[in-house]
């Protein structure tokens, strides 16, 4: 009976960003007080890899967000054979989802920025850079913190679906954003965030940590928390 | 070929979810029955009207819901009357609730769920908001997707399990998908599935810069296609545990979704994305494809689109490709909608056993295959058909339904 | 002719979020698509948009743009002679 477990776990939020390996690191001084803030504009690429940063700059936040996220679980998906590659899913939750780029857009239309007024678009651009073509799912939902992504990419692993999951869950506006709009405030997402997870069977690997039904954004939390003071 | 779908480790038994009712609005006016008699009558609906985008004033061919079904919407639901988005999905879902006989009949509120699929929720009240015009609470609030969709469950009485989808143009097959997975994971009995979007400023705006419109109207699969046209307003199926139904029924048995993992805007894909995810589909079903009677298209009417669709069906079908067509030159590209409306299409074919035809083809482009079906006819014996779409960013959905499967 | 060719690669740059490129980066005689500035399809759109938006330049025929696309001085000439 083969049980699922996380492979990776990643997150970044307003007080630092880090892996099930490296544990939390708090981000560059310059950066913080905007990032704690939730302006997110200095949040950079080359503040993770040294590897070409492709098309980060003309991606949306969100897509930023993920494509750091996805990033920083330190999975070499290239290494992964085709069979196994195409049997990857990529599973994304999110409340406010792409709400900042359409409120970009609506004041300035432009095509370049169209293709990002969908919260889906993520999964695209990792699905590109990774070569990955599993099953895939764009929720949006009201349960903070990404329990859907999970759930439905430990369904995925446990019934043969996909190989391996990929879940996120993108949270790219904090309160003060969000009231361009008329939120009920105990709904808005506490913080920005991007929150990662690899799921898949059991092998044996170093990195291997039990799946905990609930929150992605807290679970990935927790680990990242765990790995810091190992 | 491309890379042969591995076997799954656990062998999948064909879902038994059954169809228990349609609902839509459209284009076409309010309604089923009005939607299936344009089918058979191979009409269009679309309809020109002239649209200032940006500095310019533009011939727009859309499917616009007729003022009149609006209006009447309004007297139903005074307290969403200006939420466009709100009213087409609650009227397509209490239709749908009322097509399903007895079925829902002894279920209890918490073993109903609700699946939304939408693209942009209630889009056009931002448009009224950048424009500083007066919008209700509820109105700004259902543009949030999440939001439109616990309003939703709310009015339909959904205490189960709530979700909502938004993954561009696979939305409406990705929830009939989420639908199911909730009965056969045993969270619910019966799941409302619900897509809606609407035609807006923002939409029109994005898609016209992006010169994919057809300012005539679109022509799926057609020689002289030149782009594709907008629809708008919101379809219903209510998903069911097989044994709620007498038969015959129409059941979903198969599913799937990939990603062409090539490029985000894609004019290069050779359509082995949308192959992987009807094979996945054909597998869930454990159907091979000469067994698929009837496929439904994508169809947009855009160069690209269409082309990829060929090349994916000869990839899955080689030389017999089922008889296949495209409704959206009736109601054109609903977007969030289209995967569950261009189901109630192949689900009222199964019934009817008919063929649609695909509205407002002249001449079918040379590389689509032979076997499409350009105006409507009988069909013999009609039991399987292949639904699927493609949607921005690669990504791929296919579902099958049967009649009264085994 | 020449601040106006400064102007536009100020837009195309911010434009396009071309990171790391400088003005003095681009050649004006250099074909715009089709370079090491690695602009795609989509692009091209932006531009047609961005020339409606600050110009009032409205392209709807793909034979104009490619001419006009032709190189930063051909686009800056078209912009002088069309610009409203």
């Amino acid at each position: 009976m083969n049980t699922t477990v996380i492979h990776a776990a990643s997150y970044l939020g307003p007080e630092g960003f880090g892996n099930d390996l490296t544990g939390f690191c708090p981000w560059p001084e310059a950066l913080a007080e905007n990032l704690k803030k939730g302006e997110l504009d200095g949040l950079h690429w080359s503040l993770l890899s040294n590897s070409d940063p492709s098309r980060f700059l003309r991606m949306d936040l969100m897509c930023r967000l993920g494509f750091m996220a996805a990033e920083l679980l330190a999975i070499n998906f290239d290494a992964l054979p085709d069979a196994r590659r195409d049997r990857v899913g990529v599973c994304v939750s999110s409340f406010t989802g792409c709400l900042d780029t359409d409120i970009r857009f609506v004041r300035m239309p432009r095509p370049s920025s169209f293709a990002y007024t969908l919260p889906s678009t993520v999964i695209g651009e990792l699905c590109i850079r990774y070569r990955l073509k599993g099953p895939v799912l764009s929720l949006i939902t009201a349960a903070p913190g990404g329990a859907a992504s999970l759930t439905e990419a430990l369904e995925w692993v446990k019934a043969g679906d996909a190989d391996l999951a990929l879940c996120l869950s993108l949270e790219t506006m904090n309160p003060s954003t969000v009231g361009t709009l008329v939120l009920p405030p105990e709904l808005a997402p506490q913080s920005w965030h991007g929150a990662a997870m690899l799921l898949g069977p059991a092998e044996n690997g170093a990195r291997e940590k039990p799946v905990e039904v609930g929150s992605l954004q807290a679970l990935c939390q927790k680990l990242c928390r765990l790995a810091s003071h190992e | 070929m491309g890379t042969p779908v591995a076997t799954a480790l656990n062998h999948h038994m064909p879902a038994h979810i059954a169809i228990a009712g349609c609902g839509a609005i459209t284009a076409v006016g309010a309604g089923v029955a009005t939607l299936w008699e344009a089918v058979v009558a191979n009409t269009s609906a679309l309809r020109q009207r002239e649209w200032v985008i940006g500095k310019t004033t533009q011939n727009v061919t859309a499917g616009f819901v007729p003022e009149e079904v609006v209006k009447a919407l309004r007297v139903t639901h005074p307290a969403h009357a200006d939420s466009r988005a709100f009213m087409f999905a609650a009227a397509a879902l209490h239709e749908a609730m009322g097509n399903s006989g007895d079925a829902l009949k002894n279920i209890p509120a918490n073993r109903r769920g609700l699946v939304l699929s939408t693209t942009k929720a209630n889009i056009e009240a931002l448009d009224q908001l950048n424009r500083r015009q007066l919008v209700s609470l509820p109105a700004q609030r259902q543009i949030q997707p999440a939001l439109l969709a616990a309003d939703l469950a709310v009015n339909l009485g959904c205490g189960g399990p709530v979700q909502c989808v938004s993954a561009a143009c696979i939305s409406g097959l990705s929830a009939l998908q989420q639908g199911a997975l909730l009965i056969q994971r045993g969270e619910a009995d019966v799941v409302l599935v619900v897509g809606v979007d609407l035609i807006s400023q923002f939409v029109l705006a994005g898609f016209h810069s992006l010169k994919s419109l057809d300012p005539e109207g679109c022509r799926p699969f057609d020689q002289a296609r030149l782009g594709l046209s907008l629809g708008e307003g919101a379809a219903a199926i209510i998903l069911v545990k097989r044994e709620l139904l007498p038969s015959p029924a129409v059941c979903l048995t198969g599913w799937g979704t990939s990603n062409d993992a090539n490029h985000l805007t894609g004019p290069s894909r050779d359509g082995s994305g949308l192959a992987l995810a009807i094979r996945r589909a054909l597998e869930r079903a454990e159907l091979t494809p000469n067994q698929i009677d009837y496929i439904n298209a994508h169809g947009t009417g855009t160069s690209y689109n269409d082309n990829m669709e060929s090349l994916a069906l000869r990839s899955v079908f080689g030389d017999a490709v089922p008889p296949f067509g495209g409704n959206k030159g009736l109601f054109g590209h609903t977007l969030g909608i289209a995967g569950v409306l261009e189901t109630v299409i192949c689900v009222n074919a199964l019934k009817h056993q008919l063929l649609p035809g695909t509205p407002r083809l002249r001449e079918r482009d040379s590389v689509a295959p032979e076997s499409l079906v350009a105006t409507p006819r009988p069909a013999k014996n009609l039991q399987r058909v292949l639904k699927m779409n493609c949607g921005f960013g690669g990504t791929n959905a296919a579902v099958i339904l049967e009649l009264n499967p085994a | 002719m020449e601040s106006l060719i400064e102007e536009l690669k100020t837009k195309i740059i911010a434009g396009f979020n071309l990171e790391g490129v400088k003005p003095a980066d681009i050649n004006p005689d250099e074909p715009i698509f089709g370079t090491g500035l690695e602009l795609d399809s989509i692009d091209a759109l932006e531009l047609v948009a961005i020339l409606e938006s600050d110009y009032g330049i409205v392209i709807t025929e793909r034979s104009v743009a490619d001419k006009a696309f032709a190189s930063l001085r051909a686009l800056a000439e078209f912009v002088a002679a069309n610009r409203t």
